[in-house]
């Protein structure tokens, strides 16, 4: 027995559908005893997962092992070019890649067609306009320019948690992660979502990734995105909305992401 | 270091994390992830020209896959498809997570070890997706792309992949006392 609305509220919960819908949803779940139960497990098996599956990297052999690879894979990428293809195993090509085609896939389907059909009412395609995104975008650009990154410098917590009191709405986790590559280097306070909001700043390599946070008030769901080259990376810790934004890799970001959701 | 090259590292490399991590969840033998994870750094290295601009994660992640089913087949031809064994969990030491964990009282790794092994239970393709979503955080459009499915299979995949976890899982865990939470 499962509501004929558990996928919309699936879609819902993985930040799938445009607003209008989510307020549906929203409503339906309201005295939908089910979907509401649902929404409960979706939850509770996300935070399982995201705390308990080893978040591995690539053994250091390894990549060393696949960077030699393509040393050697430039050397005789050369004189591939003046002979003839190699027909062994290794020299066919990748698949051509299909991109955001699936459009066109997802009707081809048997099973997955008609639901697919309907999905397409409600789903929005990620990275879709947004003010808010267009905001974060906008801030972290803007903190770039001379003189604007941070208000408070400080590799301390303890300097730039308290001084974050005085002047956002919110506080947010504060901590250095110097030893995991992400050291702190200040604070700022911005606007955002109509709110004076809290940044924490912090440094990867040559990178800086603003950490935007704000009280999160209604549910929403916010998936991440990517806007003119940044990533957008959100998430909620207790009734904090956060979003760190940055030019670095997702893998990069998002490893930040899971230090701080450890620290919350 | 040639144009390619640096564009490749740039722009490509930076998911090799995230290829190792679906290599292994695809393959489950630490020993034949890495061998997959190889062939598709230096396929999509060849056939680099046809990334275009598209999503560098996802396009790296479809190959590993790929790569994955073809190294499936020939171990299918030669007849010999090592089981899973015992001895596997000393060979895993390189699931160790990057980050420290707060909590590693017995209990929480008693947790991680069912959990493990009922992620291992889920069929190939389930649990894929739903790693996909719950770990690397891609969307229904990414997921689509990699596992080359339509969207609506995706979204089934994960309903009863979660289903499936929650049910197995959650029933049995919970009656466990928590030291934590």
């Amino acid at each position: 027995m499962q509501c004929a609305e558990s996928l919309r509220v699936q879609a819902y919960f993985d930040g799938e559908v445009d607003a209008v819908s989510g307020a549906e949803i929203e409503r339906h779940a309201d005295h939908c005893n089910e979907c509401r139960a649902l929404l409960e497990d979706l939850q509770k098996v996300r935070a399982t997962l995201r705390r308990d599956v080893p978040y591995a990297a690539t053994p250091p052999k390894l990549r060393a092992q696949i960077l030699r690879a393509l040393d050697q894979e430039g050397a005789t990428g050369l004189r591939i070019a003046e002979t003839p293809p190699a027909t062994s195993r290794t020299a066919r090509r990748p698949p051509v890649f299909r991109g955001r085609s699936f459009w066109t896939g997802a009707f081809s389907g048997i099973g997955g067609a008609a639901i697919a059909a309907a999905m397409v009412f409600f789903l929005v395609l990620p990275g879709a306009l947004s003010p808010l995104t267009n905001d974060l975008v906008s801030a972290h650009v803007r903190s770039l320019m001379p003189a604007h990154l941070i208000d408070v410098v400080s590799t301390d917590r303890h300097t730039v948690k308290p001084w974050f009191a005085g002047h956002a709405d919110v506080s947010p986790v504060v901590a250095d992660f110097e030893s995991q590559g992400y050291k702190l280097i200040g604070g700022r306070a911005d606007y955002i979502d109509h709110q004076r909001s809290a940044v924490v700043v912090y440094q990867h390599g040559p990178h800086v990734i603003n950490v935007f946070t704000w009280s999160a008030g209604n549910l929403r769901n916010l998936s991440n995105t990517t806007r003119n080259g940044y990533h957008l990376a959100f998430w909620q810790q207790g009734d904090i909305q956060y979003c760190a934004v940055s030019d670095t890799g997702w893998d990069e970001l998002l490893g930040l992401v899971r230090l701080m959701r450890a620290e919350g | 270091m040639d144009d390619k090259r640096a564009r490749f590292e740039e722009q490509v490399l930076p998911h090799l994390d995230a290829a190792y991590r679906f290599a292994r969840w695809l393959c489950y033998a630490p020993g034949d992830a890495d061998d997959v994870v190889q062939e598709a750094v230096l396929r999509a290295f060849r056939g680099f020209e046809a990334l275009r601009g598209s999503d560098a994660k996802a396009w790296l992640l479809a190959i590993v896959r790929n790569c994955h089913f073809t190294a499936a087949k020939q171990q299918q031809r030669r007849a010999f498809v090592p089981l899973p064994e015992e001895n596997d969990e000393v060979d895993g030491h390189a699931m160790v997570a990057t980050t420290p964990d707060p909590e590693s009282d017995s209990i929480r790794s008693d947790q991680k070890k069912v959990l493990e092994r009922l992620l291992e239970s889920l069929p190939e393709e389930h649990r894929t997706v739903l790693m996909l979503r719950e770990i690397e955080e891609m969307d229904y459009a990414q997921i689509a792309s990699v596992t080359q499915v339509p969207i609506g299979t995706v979204m089934s995949r994960l309903a009863r992949s979660r289903a499936a976890l929650k049910a197995k899982w959650l029933q049995d865990v919970e009656g466990v006392p928590r030291a934590v939470r």
